[in-house]
């Protein structure tokens, strides 16, 4: 019986495995997950296309820390940043008021280059509804000290950031209480809803405009210069050295009005990023930017089901031995199951980011996730097959005289196969949904479309990953029902009809 | 694999006893299950246990069956005293059948049988001749064999039982209640059809039961025990006749409600 069960798993997993085996090496450009920073990514990308390159373009892979840590640790090899955070956030002992070159010094060592400015600077800043700024007579971020009431939402990355509202709130000694983290685009609707009194906000945001937003005045000079720049891997100029020039190309030609415009076009227009960039650039939009929506269903779907098919073929082959062993040892059960619980206590995301450091980003450090997040029901269902079989079975079995291993394999194991396949089951269902969060690590799936849709605040992509990953779960369900009919020996079902 | 065949009976001498006990305790937390108890059962006969629930009759077949080890004393069998690294053999050499059978409901009856003589690299027409002979003996019909145990009557289910104990031919067959789950009716039958097997079969056989009529019955020698220990040890008219205490006289008269025990 377990041997059916071990070679379907088998089977099903090699199939996944082959496609990541062995593929040429395109140049790899990450985004943060805002859109500006998507539209950069594109423009580098169709740059890249311009002169000849092959280059994938990884769509908002998360926040700074990942994109940084991505590109020191080669798993991409360049993305858009701003000199702003470099000089607060990411390299130590710099004069907040570095320039370029400066900063330029300073990453070489790291193994990584720097463009000039591409041409705008995109500074935090607070923004309030302009009526009610009026209403308050607020005009500059001093102005808040006087209103202690007012409720802020500030972007989680603004929240943390040493040059966010930590030092913000020093800087103007503000006394607001409220304040809340969420996520941007989120926060336009709340600030427009009357949730929220402030938040932070770029400067080249299309929304400023939309909303009828007024920024304030950084009468305090707090905010250092974001100027837009690409970070890319040094080696890029031995490897791709006319993709580098490409990007030094970029340099100094987008101002802060064809930024804001490109990011209106995207936001409040619907546009595909792809097509924005590729329109400034004066190329015409490749169908990588656009995929047809079958295409673009069937790659997330292969994208998905890899990341549930290898975490969940790698947990069982540990976790039926952990099982087994946790039924024959008291102690060592407690605390298998004891360490298996804590780890299904991580958050996801959390659990997501911790594996970067060690699988770097993309597929891997997701399926090491959902690994980790499949040993509980499946240890657990196991000890629990085991332990619940009948005494008397265990017993006859015993005195026949069969030693311990076949014991295993040919009466308890089969005996406690519904249980074993009810925790393959569960974590299988749990894996689906939890998959759609790997996207935020550049694993792709079904969770990149509803990425995607909460930045451009579109219904119809958060559905376009939502539904697809609900029915694969109840698709996974249904599968394992027939598995479980299947694996399940007949004497058993009988037994329990009766 | 090598098996070491570990002889029941030695072939010197043939009054040697086949399974003997000595100054054994087996203590179940606060419950002294099996209080310095020495019992010897001769090869070749039939014995039974008895006594109520929680008297220890059962515990006495698992200290042979090494499913249990004493806290003190020792249990041999064949003369050889019942070691861990010999007891997977020792329990291929005893047949243990118990309430209800103890049949694998994932495998059919056929499957329970050839488990053991799979293990121990029997062809599958060794298999098949034993489990002929087996079933004549039992009188089970062979459409049963390729039935799952849910699918079996109660007493089919005992007759496989049977036959899965005495598929290796063991010297020695252990019953822990073997017809206490069965409707008087199948019961009185296969009471006859146990009688039969032990005569024809002449293995030790001990079969624990509570029931007297039914001890006596089937065994000579009865054993009767109470919180651990051997109250009385003899034929049925000893017990009868001369009980050994109190309880003994009661354990009889508990039994009145039949009009003659049938011997």
């Amino acid at each position: 019986m377990n041997h059916r069960l071990l070679s379907l798993l088998l089977g099903a997993w090699a199939c996944m495995l082959l496609p990541m085996a062995g593929h040429a090496d395109p140049v790899r450009i990450g985004s943060k997950q805002f859109t500006e920073s998507v539209i950069l990514g594109e423009l580098a990308r169709a740059s890249a296309r311009q002169v000849g390159i092959d280059a994938v373009h990884k769509r908002q892979l998360g926040g700074t820390r990942i994109l940084w840590r991505a590109l020191l640790q080669g798993d991409i090899d360049v993305y858009p940043e701003y000199t702003g955070t470099l000089t607060h956030e990411l390299l130590k002992n710099v004069p907040a008021n570095a320039d370029i070159p400066t900063l330029r010094a300073r990453l070489k060592p790291l193994g990584i280059g720097i463009t000039d400015s591409l041409g705008f600077n995109n500074t935090y800043a607070i923004g309030m509804r302009a009526d009610e700024a009026k209403r308050l007579g607020i005009a500059r971020i001093s102005d808040l000290r006087r209103h202690s009431g007012l409720r802020f939402g500030f972007s989680n990355e603004f929240m943390d950031r040493n040059d966010g509202w930590p030092g913000l709130r020093r800087r103007y000694d503000l006394p607001q209480k409220d304040v809340r983290g969420m996520d941007h685009a989120l926060a336009y609707r709340a600030l427009a809803s009357g949730a929220v009194d402030a938040i932070d906000l770029y400067s080249t945001d299309a929304e400023i405009p939309y909303y009828h937003l007024r920024t304030l005045d950084d009468d305090l000079h707090y905010f250092p210069r974001y100027e837009a720049v690409y970070l890319y891997r040094l080696q890029l100029e031995q490897s791709a050295p006319r993709f580098v020039a490409a990007l030094n190309r970029l340099a100094g030609r987008i101002d802060e009005q064809a930024m804001r415009g490109m990011n209106a076009r995207v936001k409040l227009q619907g546009v595909e990023e792809g097509v924005v960039a590729a329109d400034f650039l004066g190329l015409r939009a490749d169908a990588d930017g656009h995929p047809e929506l079958w295409s673009r269903l069937l790659q997330r779907t292969l994208e998905h089901t890899k990341l549930v098919l290898i975490s969940l073929g790698l947990a069982v082959l540990l976790a039926i031995p952990l099982g087994v062993l946790a039924a024959r040892l008291r102690r060592f059960g407690q605390i298998v199951i004891g360490l298996t619980g804590i780890l299904q206590t991580v958050p996801s995301l959390a659990m997501f980011v911790f594996m970067i450091p060690l699988f770097g980003i993309g597929a891997w450090p997701a399926i090491a996730a959902l690994f980790l997040y499949s040993l509980l029901p499946i240890v657990r269902n196991t000890h629990a097959g085991l332990v619940g079989i009948a005494p008397e079975l265990s017993e006859s079995a015993a005195a026949l005289g069969l030693p311990p291993g076949v014991r295993l394999r040919r009466v308890e194991l089969p005996l406690a196969t519904r249980s074993i396949l009810a925790g393959i089951k569960t974590a299988a269902v749990i894996n689906v949904g939890t998959a759609t969060l790997a996207a935020l690590i550049g694993a792709g799936g079904y969770g990149q479309p509803i990425l995607t849709g909460i930045r451009l605040d579109d219904i119809g992509l958060i559905l376009e990953g939502a539904v697809p990953a609900a029915l694969l779960a109840l698709i996974v369900q249904g599968m394992f029902e027939g598995i479980e009919r299947w694996l399940t020996p007949r004497g058993l079902r009988l037994v329990a009809r009766q | 694999m090598t098996l070491t065949r570990v002889a029941l009976q030695d072939s010197e001498s043939a009054t040697t006893s086949a399974f003997a006990i000595r100054q054994v305790s087996k203590r179940y937390g606060s419950v002294m299950a099996v209080d310095n108890l020495s019992l010897d059962f001769e090869a070749g006969t039939t014995t039974a246990l008895i006594g109520s629930s929680g008297s220890g009759k059962s515990t006495v077949l698992r200290l042979l069956l090494g499913l249990e080890w004493p806290d003190r004393g020792t249990v041999s069998i064949g003369g050889h005293p019942l070691e861990p690294g010999q007891v997977l053999q020792l329990r291929r050499r005893v047949g243990y059948v118990i309430q209800e059978g103890g049949l694998f409901p994932h495998l059919t009856a056929q499957g329970n049988l050839a488990l053991l003589p799979h293990y121990l690299g029997w062809d599958a027409a060794r298999i098949g001749q034993r489990t002929k002979e087996l079933a004549e003996l039992t009188h089970l019909p062979l459409a049963a064999l390729e039935r799952y145990p849910a699918e079996l009557s109660g007493g089919q289910r005992q007759r496989v039982a049977l036959m899965r104990g005495l598929m290796a031919d063991p010297d020695a067959l252990l019953l822990d209640e073997p017809l206490g789950a069965l409707d008087p009716i199948v019961r009185y039958e296969l009471q006859d059809e146990l009688k039969r097997i032990f005569a024809e079969l002449n293995k030790t056989v001990i079969l624990v039961t509570h029931d007297l009529p039914e001890a006596a019955w089937f065994a000579e020698r009865l054993v009767l025990m109470r919180k651990g220990a051997v109250i009385q040890d003899g034929c049925f008219e000893d017990l009868r006749d001369h009980p050994a205490d109190a309880f003994v006289a009661r354990f009889v008269a508990a039994q009145r409600q039949l009009p003659r025990v049938p011997r």
